[in-house]
């Protein structure tokens, strides 16, 4: 089975412009955790997610600092958060994000979904414009079908 | 792309004209190929840092194809004796990282009681320059970053000047011991100097460097840390900093502790250690960081991958080992000892003015280069010096220190600098200028190269 016969489309997307804030409300009110970024001509900027605004707020030098325990809530990161409607989505958003072509088959798409790490990935055509998008639930349910 | 073309052709235009100079001046073929490969190699790292590895690979590559070099000599050049110390230190600060030792200081630094814009230069400038000495640069600036980010944050004041106060102070304590910086254990390997030697001689000159530092950014940031005092009256109590981070205590935090100051209780005492047991000098101080390291990987044997695989960076230790073969290569094509013999010429083989030469050209030299590349290239030339009857110490110590004190002088002067700023420009989207950086880098430059000058210059110790 090809990615194309399980895809969904139109995709919800967002536009690299877009505030920041707003955008995110807009991923509350959705109850989804993430959306593609995409310009005017449908091609793929990147991905908005909650996961890029959590990393964004918190200090980037968390990893490396190493193990402890945030006893409060330091200053800078609250206000980090309140500038949040100062910020568009392109200045957050994560450029890599995993995609596949149309007529890519169900196994490569689960494959690309577990080592990249990717809850779902955006489907492109050969002029990198975004047709569809497949979530691991719809990779699943496809391959559960198969199995029947 | 018309950037990357101009830089690509300033790089091969130069590596080539230096190699026809050095023909001209009486260079061998192999000799004139190996200063070309080499200043290829330092070239590619200013123009094209991300490649750097590349151009390495290339290099030696090609020393090897037109058998400028063989295997036997690439091998016996790689100062493999280098690498395996930094991969054992590098195993060990990635225990400490797991176990929440930096976050500890990070926490220690945070809770300073009764902060006051003087005691925290005082505190961050020691703190930076003690473990530097005790890590490394380049780790050490991170959580000493974190902490005065936290603390500027919490004050309302501009971080920029205390972020620069401490990379200063990094750079400097990082001359202190062998520890410090990838140089020191370089120079320790090439010269002989033990930790011991370190200990005595360059620790106390970094600390006096490191004085002067910390008076002279106390006048020049002198309207900042008048905010500062400002802000604490304004703020008031500082229990927010003091709750901020914590580490929960943990056994195994202990052992990691114990089995890192059990490290370098050894690292000090290996010398005496080495005259026990009739071994080389030095000998001992590469074999710890190699036996803690096992040790680790042993107790964590569920992590052992973890620690060779993320804690290591090969990438930069495999560029060290390419950069060491090169310049070895310079030493035995005899190129590095024609350079060495016209350098001792030109100063007419006073031991002072050659100290004058080899400390203020590596200052110079690490303020634009990586200071393990500047390094690298002059470990052959000082050597060369041996073969013409003149004391080599204080032409190590003064390598040393120019190479670590020269780094302050420039934003990309050392890696502690990068990152720091790296950091900075990550967490407040700010953009440091060059001069920014640049006046107060020169002038602590300047002061603490002068003030090392003299001692090397006068003081009997370092002869």
């Amino acid at each position: 089975m090809k990615v194309k016969e399980i895809m969904k489309k139109p995709v919800t997307s967002l536009k690299p412009d877009e505030n920041a804030l707003e955008a995110l409300k807009y991923l509350f009110q959705r109850r989804i955790s993430g959306l593609p970024v995409i310009d005017e001509k449908g091609r793929l900027l990147g991905m908005f997610t909650e996961k890029e605004i959590i990393s964004y707020i918190l200090p980037s030098y968390l990893e490396q600092v190493g193990r402890f325990v945030y006893e409060v809530d330091p200053k800078a990161v609250m206000q980090k958060a309140q500038h949040l409607s100062g910020l568009k989505v392109k200045d957050i958003m994560r450029q890599h994000v995993a995609t596949v072509e149309e007529d890519t088959s169900l196994c490569e798409a689960a494959h690309l979904m577990l080592t990249q790490k990717a809850r779902r990935i955006l489907v492109l055509d050969k002029n990198k414009s975004v047709l569809g998008i497949i979530a691991r639930e719809d990779v699943l349910k496809a391959l559960l079908g198969d199995c029947k | 792309m018309n950037k990357i073309v101009s830089k690509l052709s300033l790089l091969i235009l130069t590596a080539v004209s230096l190699g026809f100079l050095g023909r001209l001046g009486g260079l061998s073929f192999h000799q004139a190929l190996s200063v070309s490969i080499f200043s290829a190699s330092i070239i590619g790292t200013l123009f094209f840092w991300d490649f750097r590895l590349s151009f390495a690979f290339i290099g030696t590559a090609i020393l090897l194809a037109t058998k400028t070099t063989d295997l036997e000599h690439v091998i016996k050049f790689s100062s493999l004796e280098v690498i395996l110390f930094l991969v054992g230190m590098m195993v060990i600060i990635g225990l400490l990282r797991q176990e929440g030792f930096f976050a500890w200081i990070v926490s220690l630094i945070l809770r300073i009681r009764n902060l006051s814009a003087r005691k925290f230069v005082f505190s961050v400038a020691i703190a930076s320059a003690l473990l530097a000495c005790a890590v490394d640069e380049v780790t050490s600036i991170i959580f000493i970053v974190a902490a005065v980010l936290e603390i500027c944050d919490y004050f309302e004041v501009d971080a920029v000047p205390f972020i620069i106060i401490s990379v200063l102070a990094t750079n400097i304590g990082s001359a202190g011991t062998v520890l410090g910086n990838p140089i020191g254990i370089l120079i320790a390997t090439k010269s002989g100097l033990t930790f011991e030697d370190f200990i005595v001689k360059a620790f106390p000159l970094a600390m006096l460097a490191l004085l002067s530092m910390i008076f002279l950014v106390l006048y020049w940031y002198r309207k900042e840390l008048k905010k500062l005092d400002e802000q604490i009256a304004r703020l008031g109590s500082d229990e927010i900093l003091y709750h901020l981070i914590a580490v929960p205590p943990d056994r195994k935090t202990k052992a990691a502790l114990s089995l890192f100051g059990a490290t370098l209780f050894l690292l000090a005492f290996s010398h005496r250690l080495d005259l026990l047991w009739g071994l080389e000098n030095n000998t001992v101080l590469l074999v710890i960081p190699l036996v803690s390291a096992a040790l680790i990987m042993i107790w964590k044997h569920s992590q052992a991958r973890h620690f060779i695989e993320k804690d290591v960076e090969w990438w930069t230790l495999l560029f060290f080992l390419m950069l060491f073969v090169q310049a070895g290569t310079l030493k035995y094509t005899g190129a590095t000892e024609v350079l060495a013999r016209n350098i001792a010429g030109f100063t007419g083989n006073n031991e002072g003015l050659l100290v004058s030469v080899v400390l203020w050209v590596s200052a110079i030299g690490s303020s634009i280069l990586d200071n393990v590349v500047m390094v690298a290239a002059f470990v052959p030339i000082v050597q060369g010096f041996g073969s013409l009857q003149v004391n080599l110490q204080p032409l190590w110590w003064a390598l040393l220190f120019g190479g670590c004190f020269g780094g302050n002088i420039t934003l990309v002067g050392s890696t502690a600098n990068i990152v720091a700023i790296g950091l900075l420009e990550k967490e407040r989207n700010f953009r440091m200028t060059f001069f920014r950086w640049f006046w107060v880098g020169l002038t602590v430059g300047i002061v603490s190269t002068v003030i090392v000058w003299v001692a090397l210059v006068t003081l009997p110790v370092y002869r």
